[in-house]
């Protein structure tokens, strides 16, 4: 057990990442706000990005770009751009998705005049 | 130049999407000329596509000249292929159906309609061909923006609802990105191909069983898999009526075919007995769904509801095949799923075309058709014997071979599933039909009411369509074998 948590604290940033992730989610499901609801899913959404940015860190590298023509390449010298790559296309669809549940946002609030979910169920009826 | 097909069905949808704006910015009356025309390119395309891969074995298309684990790949086997071509015949009369019976919105907002279609239906073929797992994240995405935006074009509380869908599938994506992310960190690559050559050697890593686990979660949101379907029969009964026959045939099941994909040729299930784990959870979350989900249509009011659920059983029963673990299952289940297709295609223009032209919006009302609506009855009475299982039918094909399956697996459970299922489907079917033959005339005007020539086409089309895959079954569930060989099922 102690080692577990040991190994565990040597690693913050997938902690900071679970922490992330749980809080998002909690507000994703237990608040009626509905813009609330979204900054939940806003905050899961990025923890994810988070994550895999922040397992892909390689010490002692730098960007893909090769340095001279003549060397030979020395592959532990360079970090992968893939997961970067992956994360900036996550973005984009992150905010897409963002752009759209705000503007169904907005419509529900200039049909029911009101954000919170129990009372626009209440007017559904 | 036939190698360039996956690419082409692609850039179809998406190019006609993009440009519809500009070009009808003026003249919004060449919206549905431009839409009709990109699916029957698409449809014309995915035929001739599906001719190819039969001919010459399946088409690997690598985006921009990147050879397969670093650059993008497109798979399109036959599976895919099958698939595309329901995929793109659904679209189309889909399509003659919107606008024709079933109103869409005017002014204005015909132009993001059409965009918004299109732009569902390019998402849909990027997930059928997708050969790495973050493209099918991408492409489940745009499905899932622009369904939630078309269930929210119905207004009131369908924008409720259409906010409701949004938030769980952006969740579910989520987590079936964190389940990628696992798989990246444990193998190295995304492709499936590759994958599956690097998996075999992790199988105790718990970031890839974990990985498995996300992955499922996620498409599990997305494709309404049981206790997760809270989203769906909100959202697709208050979608407008002219869309709910499309979302409710292809959006799902793009989810599901996702993870079949995923199972067993990224993970490559087939290979290793150690994973099967993973396959009794499928199953046996389809078995739920299956009983729980016809259960649940038995006690529903509203037209709409009831095959919405009947949907989620569905889904079950596709399930069901999927988690056998043998050939036979995966091929049954495949098959399954086109049949599904075009059954919720038919029940939903049934549904809407009742709602429209007879303004039947409840159970009891289902009376006023008697006598008035030889089509439409018609129509019900082919795909209610082909949600039962009754022979001429493609369902019962499909029930067979994933009873088969079963069997050959010696999993009796997953059978029992299936027949109570069927049961079930059988109750509520004819909880419908007493109410059309035998209950009171609730109407007083017997006229006839005039049927559109377009509302013809579609229902003839679509009850054709069901009673071919059924007397093609055997053809089809060919090539889907031989799409499935070499999985080491």
């Amino acid at each position: 057990m102690f080692e577990f948590i040991k190994a565990t604290l040597q690693r913050p940033n997938y902690i900071a990442f679970v922490v992330l992730f749980v809080w998002g989610l909690y507000i994703a499901i237990t608040h009626h706000n509905l813009v609330k609801k979204l900054i939940g899913m806003y905050l899961v959404q990025t923890s994810v990005l988070f994550f895999f940015v922040t397992f892909s860190v390689k010490t002692e590298a730098t960007v893909p770009i090769l340095l001279s023509s003549t060397d030979k390449v020395q592959a532990r010298g360079y970090a992968n751009p893939l997961p970067h790559a992956l994360i900036l296309t996550g973005i984009v669809v992150q905010v897409a998705t963002l752009g759209v549940s705000l503007a169904l946002v907005t419509a529900i609030y200039k049909k029911y005049d009101s954000l919170d979910e129990d009372e626009i169920l209440k007017r559904l009826e | 130049m036939t190698r360039h097909l996956p690419a082409l069905l692609f850039c179809i949808p998406m190019l006609t999407a993009i440009s519809m704006p500009m070009v009808s910015l003026k003249r919004r009356e060449w919206c549905r000329p431009m839409a009709l025309a990109a699916v029957w390119a698409m449809s014309v395309t995915a035929v001739v596509n599906l001719v190819v891969v039969l001919r010459s074995g399946e088409i690997r298309y690598a985006f921009g000249g990147w050879a397969a684990p670093v650059g993008i790949e497109w798979v399109a086997d036959g599976l895919a292929s099958v698939v595309m071509v329901a995929i793109s015949l659904i679209a189309s009369i889909c399509l003659i159906y919107s606008g024709r019976v079933a109103p869409h919105p005017a002014g204005s907002r015909v132009v993001l309609y059409y965009t918004l279609i299109l732009l569902l239906l390019a998402g849909l073929t990027g997930t059928v061909f997708a050969g790495d797992l973050f493209n099918v994240f991408v492409f489940l995405e745009v499905v899932a923006l622009s369904a939630a935006a078309l269930i929210g074009m119905a207004g009131g509380k369908a924008l409720v609802f259409a906010f409701r869908y949004l938030i769980l599938a952006s969740i579910g994506a989520t987590f079936y990105l964190l389940g990628v992310s696992y798989f990246y960190a444990a193998t190295g690559t995304l492709n499936m191909a590759d994958l599956a050559q690097r998996v075999p050697g992790l199988l105790d890593s718990k970031a890839v069983i974990g990985g498995m686990v996300f992955m499922f979660v996620g498409l599990g949101i997305k494709m309404a898999l049981m206790p997760l379907h809270g989203w769906l029969p909100d959202a697709y009964s208050s979608a407008p009526d002219s869309v709910s026959p499309l979302l409710s045939a292809l959006v799902t099941k793009a989810s599901l075919l996702a993870w079949a994909r995923i199972l067993y040729w990224g993970v490559g299930v087939g290979a290793d007995l150690e994973i099967t784990q993973i396959l009794r959870l499928v199953w046996g979350m389809g078995a739920l769904a299956a009983v729980i989900g016809a259960f649940l249509a038995l006690t529903q009011r509203d037209v709409k509801r009831i095959f919405a659920y009947g949907g989620l059983s569905h889904i079950g029963l596709i399930l069901i095949g999927v988690g056998q673990g043998n050939q036979t299952g995966l091929a049954a289940a495949m098959f399954y799923l086109v049949n599904d297709a075009v059954m919720q295609a038919t029940l939903f223009v049934v549904a809407g075309a009742a709602i429209h032209q007879y303004g039947i919006q409840t159970f009891d009302e289902l009376g006023r058709l008697r006598g008035r609506a030889p089509w439409l009855i018609g129509a019900l009475i082919i795909v209610s014997m082909s949600m039962i299982g009754i022979p001429p039918t493609g369902g019962f094909f499909g029930k067979w071979y994933i009873i088969l399956s079963s069997l050959r697996a010696g999993n009796y459970l997953a059978v029992a599933a299936v027949m109570i299922s069927t049961l079930l489907t059988l109750a509520y079917l004819i909880r419908l039909w007493v109410r059309v033959f035998v209950g009171d005339h609730v109407s007083v005007n017997t006229e006839r009411v005039e049927m559109p020539f377009a509302l013809r086409v579609c229902v003839g089309t679509l009850t054709v369509g069901i009673i071919a895959l059924g007397l093609g079954s055997d053809r089809i569930v060919r090539v889907l074998l031989q799409a499935t060989t070499g999985l080491g099922l």
